[in-house]
């Protein structure tokens, strides 16, 4: 009895391994695209626009690889994956910071030749913030796939309650804060949070102020400019904020997704977080804030000049890629406004075209895009540099020193300063 | 017959060879070829992130620049203050554990257990315990300031609590081994010592100072060893605890390499301070073995 359904079973095997051999001589050859995502990136959603490849484009298949959480654990695995020529990726999804550092590499192909004559037409529809940040000595290295920025995120509910307005200061937010935790007296409520951990976000808890004060990390020469008052002013203002309690005690151990799951908890008043936010508040079933989160740009230290982080992610075509015409194919589609709107539904994720922002679908699901738009226009890259990932470390560990309150601002600016240096010249 | 007897012998030779060579050639696989491509590398500029640079050789630059690298110095004086600290701390509670395992219990597997669980923990589980434990606020230990009454203290975010912290953590994780050489130690000595003591009138508090001690010595000085190589590679406790903060406040030797190296992906000169380190942990480990090997025979007379 067991032989003979042992018997059947390879025959109906062998049977089906037959006919599959020969329906795929009939049809196209499988080609088979291997393309890499963060867990932050929500590789759920990409799985579900890779489905819809798949069957628009029969004979080529699509795998999704997750790779870490975090922007630096991705590109340290990557690093390694292609310092060894590694042919297993075709399109791999690269951090808006990266390109230089691609394309010095070489690790990217660059799309010129596939994208032809049309090159300049089909780059010209994207925000102008990230076609300048996909075209590296005049050449195509990615393509944009969705934008992001750091807003100001708010309880719409608790403001409207003690009569507070959306902030367009940091003084103003300090004030509300203030306003607002006095009458509620509850002290699990925290007034304001941005990242303060020793992570990639913390960066930004840096960049943003100072450029808000009109500062900028390098002169118009490109050599490290530490020495301007506008590079004290982060320091000063994260300093009152704490001296307020506006902030919590403990700023120094909050990473990016803490400041999520706080504002989601009902425990945080006012954050400073990127795009992702509020599809999460909106949706996940803990959240304790559906429909009393309000969205606006960050304040700034004057009212008409507010800055912003710039963030997002970029598809490449692996220069070691066997598929390399495939894959652009495949990245080409990513990167349409067709999937652009796709994912702002499903993912809260910013389109990278201009004319997604104004969709009514769109729109529908994130009232909010409506004012994202001239923040994202208006963001500002950090700093491009091929050796990014030390000029983050010396910026991030600078400033969870001085948030932890272990070094003064001077010591923190004067570190800052000299490994700098090392890196910037 | 001499010439046969030396064939015997060039034979019994060759077969030693033959079954040395596998082991051997593990050896030189792993320990070894590593071991000189280390150094090698420590000797060129090769940063993973910058690979047009074509890793050149620069022979000693690296070296000049970990002798002016003031972080560096930080993390090994951190790394030394983790040595002094929590290796006397570790094996002092051992010995407490040991001492209360070596009681005649009835039922003695509980203890034993107790001692082993912490020991077949993972570092970076135990790390992540204790962190969980110190978060300021989600932490047992700040619920548990402000149950009686004080107010709660940032444990991992200032320089003194974080390195009070990560010492809590690595004491309770690391006495267990100790604990374990000890309790062996302890049952080496022949009852035979106490009864005699007990027919003299010595006190317990006697009898642990002129023969349990002594009588112990050799296994402390284990203990000692194991714990301080085990200290001077510590990674894991402050890497989770704290990942080196505030700033750079906790990180240690290993924690700096492993930045370099694999954060930064600056292999060249990561390198360089594992080479620095290997050198630094071999000298104090030949320290203490001649330390040991001169102490026997001195405790005999």
């Amino acid at each position: 009895m067991k032989k003979r359904t042992f018997l059947s079973l390879s025959a109906s095997l062998a049977l089906g391994l037959a006919m599959s051999v020969s329906t795929a001589s009939i049809s196209v050859a499988q080609t088979t695209l291997r393309i890499f995502t963060g867990g932050q990136q929500r590789p759920d959603v990409m799985r579900k626009i890779a489905d819809d490849y798949e069957k628009r484009t029969p004979g080529v298949k699509i795998e999704v690889e997750v790779g870490g959480a975090t922007s630096e654990q991705q590109q340290q695995y990557l690093n390694t994956v292609l310092a060894s020529k590694d042919s297993a990726l075709d399109v791999i999804l690269i951090d808006v910071i990266r390109p230089a550092q691609w394309a010095a590499a070489q690790w990217a192909e660059p799309l010129d030749a596939f994208l032809g004559a049309d090159k300049d037409k089909i780059m010209a529809r994207y925000l102008p913030a990230y076609r300048e940040a996909n075209i590296v000595g005049g050449k195509v290295i990615a393509l944009p796939y969705f934008a992001d920025a750091q807003f100001l995120y708010y309880r719409k509910d608790l403001l409207e309650k003690h009569g507070v307005q959306p902030p367009k200061t940091w003084a103003e937010l300090q004030a509300g804060a203030e306003k607002v935790m006095k009458a509620e007296g509850n002290p699990n409520l925290s007034g304001f949070q941005t990242a303060g951990a020793p992570i990639e976000g913390t960066v930004c808890t840096y960049l943003v102020p100072m450029w808000g004060a009109g500062g900028s990390l390098t002169n118009a020469q490109g050599q490290l400019a530490l020495n301007t008052p506008e590079a004290r002013r982060p320091f000063q203002l994260w300093a009152d904020m704490k001296a307020a309690n506006v902030t919590p005690p403990n700023l120094a151990e909050i990473p990016t997704d803490r400041i999520r799951q706080n504002f989601q908890a009902g425990n945080l008043l006012f954050a400073m977080n990127w795009g992702y936010v509020w599809q999460r508040t909106q949706n996940d079933a803990d959240s304790q804030i559906k429909d009393k989160v309000g969205v606006v740009p960050l304040p700034g230290f004057t009212a008409d000049k507010a800055a912003t982080c710039i963030g997002g992610w970029q598809l490449a075509v692996s220069a070691f890629s066997k598929n390399k015409k495939a894959a652009f194919d495949f990245a080409m589609y990513l990167s349409s406004p067709e999937v652009a709107k796709a994912q702002a539904i499903a993912a809260s994720h910013l389109p990278v075209f201009p004319e997604v922002y104004t969709d009514p679908d769109v729109l529908k699901a994130n009232p909010w895009f409506a004012q994202a738009l001239p923040v994202v226009q208006t963001a500002r890259a950090r700093p491009v540099s091929p050796a990014y990932p030390r000029v983050s470390e010396v910026i991030r560990t600078n400033m969870n020193a001085f948030l932890a309150g272990s070094k003064t601002a001077d010591a923190a600016l004067a570190d800052m300063t000299r490994d700098l240096s090392q890196v910037i010249r | 017959m001499t010439a046969k007897l030396s064939s015997l012998e060039r034979s019994e030779r060759r077969l030693g060879i033959a079954l040395l060579a596998p082991a051997f050639a593990l050896l030189a696989g792993v320990v070894l070829y590593p071991i000189f491509t280390l150094i090698r590398t420590s000797f060129s500029e090769n940063k993973l992130t910058e690979p047009w640079l074509a890793k050149p050789w620069i022979g000693f630059e690296n070296y000049a620049k970990a002798m002016g690298d003031e972080r560096l110095w930080e993390a090994t004086w951190h790394t030394l203050l983790y040595v002094i600290v929590t290796v006397p701390g570790a094996v002092a509670l051992g010995l407490g554990l040991a001492l209360l395992a070596n009681q005649p219990f009835r039922v003695k597997w509980p203890v034993r257990l107790g001692l082993l669980l912490p020991w077949a923990l993972p570092l970076v589980f135990a790390g992540l315990i204790f962190r969980w434990f110190f978060e300021y606020q989600q932490g047992l230990v700040n619920n548990a300031l402000i149950w009686i009454g004080l107010s709660p203290v940032n444990w991992l975010t200032q320089e003194g609590p974080a390195f009070f912290a990560i010492c809590v953590a690595i004491i309770w994780k690391t006495s267990s081994f100790a604990a374990l050489v000890l309790l062996a130690g302890l049952q080496t000595i022949p009852k035979s010592l106490y009864e005699a003591a007990e027919v003299d009138g010595a006190s317990k508090w006697q009898q642990f100072w002129e023969i349990t001690l002594p009588m112990l010595k050799p296994a402390i000085i284990v203990a000692l060893i194991f714990r301080t190589i085990t200290a001077i590679q510590t990674f894991d406790i402050p890497k989770a605890m704290t990942d080196g903060g505030p700033g750079n406040a906790t990180e240690t030797l290993a924690m700096y390499i492993h930045k370099t190296t694999i954060d930064s992906l600056d292999f060249g000169y990561g390198s360089t301070l594992a080479v620095l380190m290997f050198i630094a942990s071999a000298i104090l480990t030949s320290i203490y073995l001649r330390h040991t090997r001169r102490d026997p025979s001195a405790g005999r007379h």
